[in-house]
């Protein structure tokens, strides 16, 4: 099998009627449930998703079946959530898992609420994903009229409702916490931890909280066994994950590779490279939050954990931005910029002040405003942001920023004007307009 | 016990406790921080507490980190204080820095910490700041200034878990983010000043107090809070012989860092307008010197009926009852239903007198209106009214106008108006003494300011009086006190002329475990 006809999760996109049961069924979708339910226990399910060495999808990494494990012995009332608020720039994998193949998502949660024994499952859709819910929702009814979901599922005793929520479009609602309060009807915004989720979540009790690329790699695991998981990918990146690709390449959009993948086939073989007339400048490869690479770097990378984190960047959700040569940085780290500082949740200070006040700088630099300390100044406001919050938010905005003004620090030099302005064109200035 | 070791001193301290508070205990400082309160949530939010903590990874805020066990944590060096620095930083860049017209100036979070982490040059553009809507009126006592803010969450905090009234929110996100009321909601709870309080910086502030007076000149005196029986300890900020506002002081046994806005407002009663500024006999002002005379010649003559009040100290009360008992007199307190209200669940109790367990505990009894306007009408001689007003004047204004009435008090009203002499007493923030509260306990408050106009501490007044008809007189207060003691059967306790901060429960205290501490 060549990587390219790996398909692990992918198997349905594109295809006519692949969001319903019956084509689910007809290429054996519900099989790994049957499986699970009929003679496996639910720490058997979680062994084997551990060995397969699954690490969450959706940014972090996490091994998915040593989360499971945290779930403390006992607990009355588990609770367990799929995290479909991406919203990560660059990032749309779930939604095309959602929209083409909600059933293997639903499969893969099913399996894995009866793995750490949760009687009730969310899925929290974005808000801006309204047509997802409607799929999701008949996907869902679907399966309750199938007898996969509500009492007695397949005849094995085990009871699980699962219920579609639907978000109000906040980024910070992609944090497991910020998730949970928002589903129990509070701010979204995240938590302080300890204690954490596994421990007590939604309604103060255990809750799980997994991304929708990784419940729905579950049943394949569960089919196939975690050997044939782990013989795809690395040592430490296992199995396929799904990259969604956007810019100037000749054929954009959501791939399935295996992980450990070289950049450079990738981008050569399957993206077919730069769309005529463009060079390649640089790629931010898992996500708008993680440090961009210049091209020369990326292309001696490979696409899987270790490869990438040593090159200084991080897998994260695979949304991958490639950047062209035209692309002016700056007007790249802005827009970045103020995505961050719109979506800070506001309730740490770091995240909540330096947000604003790098979108501010970097805003000011392109208006021609800036002066040679400002670019010290970044610096600066990032040293007082990175690692001191509750959720790494704050780090989702210094690590773009440094890295593209590390990596590209002549085209921000190349904005400032000399002599620096002695003094601001306002003396009382007006509030931000935004 | 967990053992740690914090910025090179070995400490073991009980599982359980907050690395913040173990920390305050070594430095003999608390670190810096905003959102940390110890009696709301952890909220984990103003990031100034960072410490590093050795085997972490990054820094972490010492409020939400409890003690283990060979913890190796560091305080003061270079990069928690780097770190905290910069956070202050991030505090600061959007802060409009009007300091020169701020309330708070002078005990802000935001001065203090600048102070001593801070001491940078700015780096934020004036033309960068975020701007707030400023001076918006929340509530009946409260008002605020949202770009003063530093979303510590506190109030949202208070409001939400102590009083349960919710009314506080944080609205918007990012550096957008700011306190405030939903359109509709007033912040109107009888707790709102606590939001004052516990705000760190110059967001919230007093309605009553804004403007009045420069905080750095206000001197602090020890008080409880006359209003009602649960006897909250506060303090009592004055300047210059008058009272400008009265803050919680920290009591865990009684009032927690807590005190209700019905309370706070009673130190206008000290300088109202109809506060007796000198002595009057039969209707006309006069000087002490005729009044103590005509009063020694009342009590010489015959004392009929004292009438005491449960707004009397402690002292008050036993030198009333001496009095009587010299005299032969009737000793009784009333009316028994006045001065009673609506009590809640956290610290307004419905008897809202101060000692009424004072009265109880020298056995004084309190009569209902009208068998006290009897025993006052059947009084035979003069009628010695003390400390409060006797009731509603529609049941016994008849009796006390009827009868030889002599009134000790604060305040020109219905009994003052009845009275052939009035004697001008001292408010309690003019003077020294002990309430008992509705647990027992004995509460000491001192003495704030100077007395209005002729006012003269009640006890030496009726000492003076207890002198003239030979009767061992108390020369000082500690003396009183060693005999009030006696008289209650409580010589073992040797505090009761300097109460512990907290307060004495006597029945408690004769146990191994002591009373409350401050």
């Amino acid at each position: 099998m060549t990587p390219k006809e790996l398909q692990i999760l992918s198997a349905r996109f594109g295809r006519d009627n692949g969001h319903k049961l019956a084509v689910y069924e007809a290429e054996g979708g519900y099989t790994a449930l049957r499986m699970a339910l009929s003679g496996m226990q639910p720490s058997e399910v979680r062994e084997v998703v551990k060995d397969a060495g699954l690490r969450g999808r959706g940014g972090a990494g996490f091994p998915t079946g040593v989360k499971w494990g945290f779930v403390p012995e006992g607990a009355d009332m588990i609770y367990f959530m799929v995290n479909a608020d991406e919203s990560e720039p660059g990032t749309f994998k779930d939604r095309y898992l959602l929209d083409y193949d909600p059933h293997q998502t639903i499969e893969g949660t099913i399996i894995s609420c009866f793995a750490v024994n949760a009687r009730t499952a969310f899925i929290y859709i974005r808000g801006e994903f309204g047509w997802l819910v409607d799929r999701v929702q008949k996907a869902v009814d679907e399966a309750y009229a199938a007898g996969y979901l509500g009492r007695n599922i397949l005849g094995s005793g085990y009871d699980l409702d699962m219920i579609v929520h639907k978000g109000a479009g906040a980024y910070i609602c992609g944090e497991e916490t910020g998730l949970i309060n928002s589903i129990e009807g509070r701010k979204g915004q995240p938590s302080i931890k300890p204690p954490f989720p596994a421990v007590q979540g939604f309604l103060d009790k255990p809750t799980i909280v997994n991304n929708v690329e990784s419940v729905a790699s579950v049943p394949w695991i569960l089919n196939n066994g975690a050997a044939a998981y782990k013989a795809i990918g690395t040592e430490k990146s296992c199995g396929t994950k799904l990259f969604s690709v956007s810019g100037p390449v000749k054929r954009p959009g959501v791939y399935e590779i295996p992980l450990g993948l070289s950049f450079r086939e990738f981008f050569h073989e399957w993206l077919g490279g730069m769309a005529d007339g463009e060079e390649l400048k640089a790629v931010i490869v898992g996500g708008s939050s993680v440090p961009v690479l210049p091209a020369a770097d990326i292309m001696n990378c490979n696409l899987d954990y270790e490869s990438l984190g040593q090159a200084g960047t991080m897998l994260g959700s695979g949304g991958m931005i490639v950047i062209p040569e035209r692309s002016d940085m700056v007007e790249l780290i802005q827009v970045l910029m103020h995505f961050y500082y719109d979506e800070s949740c506001g309730q740490c200070t770091p995240c909540r002040e330096g947000t604003g006040w790098l979108y501010r700088i970097v805003k000011r630099l392109r208006g021609g405003e800036g002066s040679a300390k400002d670019l010290d100044l970044i610096e600066h406001v990032c040293g007082g942001m990175a690692g001191l919050t509750i959720c790494p938010l704050a780090d989702a905005a210094v690590m773009p920023m440094r890295s593209f003004l590390d990596k590209f620090r002549p085209e921000f030099e190349a904005l400032i004007r000399e002599p620096v302005p002695a003094v601001s064109s306002s003396r009382w200035p007006r509030g931000e307009q935004e | 016990m967990a053992k740690l070791t914090i910025d090179g001193t070995e400490i073991e301290v009980p599982d359980g406790t907050r690395l913040f508070d173990a920390c305050a205990d070594v430095r003999g400082q608390a670190l810096p921080h905003f959102c940390y309160h110890p009696d709301l949530a952890i909220a984990g939010v103003c990031r100034l507490c960072q410490v590093e903590v050795e085997g972490m990874p990054k820094l972490t805020i010492a409020c939400n980190t409890m003690v283990r066990d060979g913890m190796v944590v560091h305080t003061r060096n270079d990069k928690v204080r780097a770190a905290a620095k910069q956070i202050l930083e991030m505090h600061l860049i959007n802060h409009p820095v009007d300091c020169p017209i701020c309330d708070q100036a002078g005990e802000c979070g935001l001065q203090d910490q600048y102070m001593i982490y801070g001491l940078y040059d700015a780096e934020v553009e004036q033309a960068d700041k975020v701007h707030k809507e400023k001076a918006q009126v929340i509530g009946p006592h409260v008002i605020l200034d949202k770009e003063r803010c530093v979303l510590c969450s506190r109030c949202v905090r208070f409001c939400a878990d102590v009083t349960g009234t919710g009314e506080m929110g944080i609205f918007n996100r990012g550096d957008r983010a700011e306190i405030g009321v939903a359109p509709g909601v007033e912040l109107d709870n009888n707790y709102s000043l606590n939001t004052v309080d516990i705000c760190p910086v110059g967001a919230l502030t007093s309605r009553d107090f804004r403007f009045e007076k420069r905080v750095w000149m206000l001197k602090p005196t020890d008080g409880i809070c006359p209003g009602c029986a649960t006897g909250c300890n506060v303090r009592i900020d004055h300047e210059a012989g008058r009272v400008y506002r009265l803050k919680p002081r920290r009591n865990d046994a009684v009032n927690g860092a807590w005190m209700c806005d019905k309370g706070r407002m009673l130190y206008k009663d000290v300088h109202d307008e109809h506060r007796l500024g000198a002595p009057r006999l039969e209707g006309a002002d006069t000087d002490w010197a005729t009044a103590g005379q005509a009063f020694a010649a009342r009590m010489a003559a015959g004392l009929g009926l004292v009438v005491a009040s449960p707004h009397c100290s402690l002292e008050e009360l036993h030198l009333l009852k001496r009095l009587a008992e010299a005299k032969g007199a009737g000793l009784v307190a009333g009316p028994a239903e006045a001065d009673r209200g609506d009590g809640d669940s956290l610290l307004l109790d419905g008897d809202r007198a101060p000692n009424r367990a004072g009265l109880a505990l020298l056995g004084i009894e309190e009569l209902p209106g009208a068998e006290l306007a009897n025993r006052i009408a059947s009084a035979g001689a003069t009628v010695l009214v003390a400390g409060g007003e006797p009731g509603d004047v529609a049941v016994v204004g008849e009796a006390l106008r009827a009868a030889d009435t002599v009134f000790l008090g604060t305040h020109d009203r219905a009994t003052a108006g009845a009275a052939r002499l009035v004697l001008p007493g001292a408010a309690w923030a003019e003077k020294a003494g002990i309430f008992v509260n509705r647990q027992g306990r004995f509460q000491r408050f001192l003495q704030a300011v100077v007395r209005t106009g002729q006012a003269r501490d009640d006890w030496r007044v009726l000492g003076e009086v207890l002198s003239g008809l030979d009767q061992p007189h108390p020369g000082s207060l500690r003396e009183l006190r060693g005999e009030l003691a006696q008289a209650l059967d409580l010589e073992h306790l040797e505090h009761l002329d300097n109460l512990p901060a907290g307060g004495l429960v006597p029945r408690e205290a004769a146990g191994p475990a002591a009373g409350g501490d401050a």
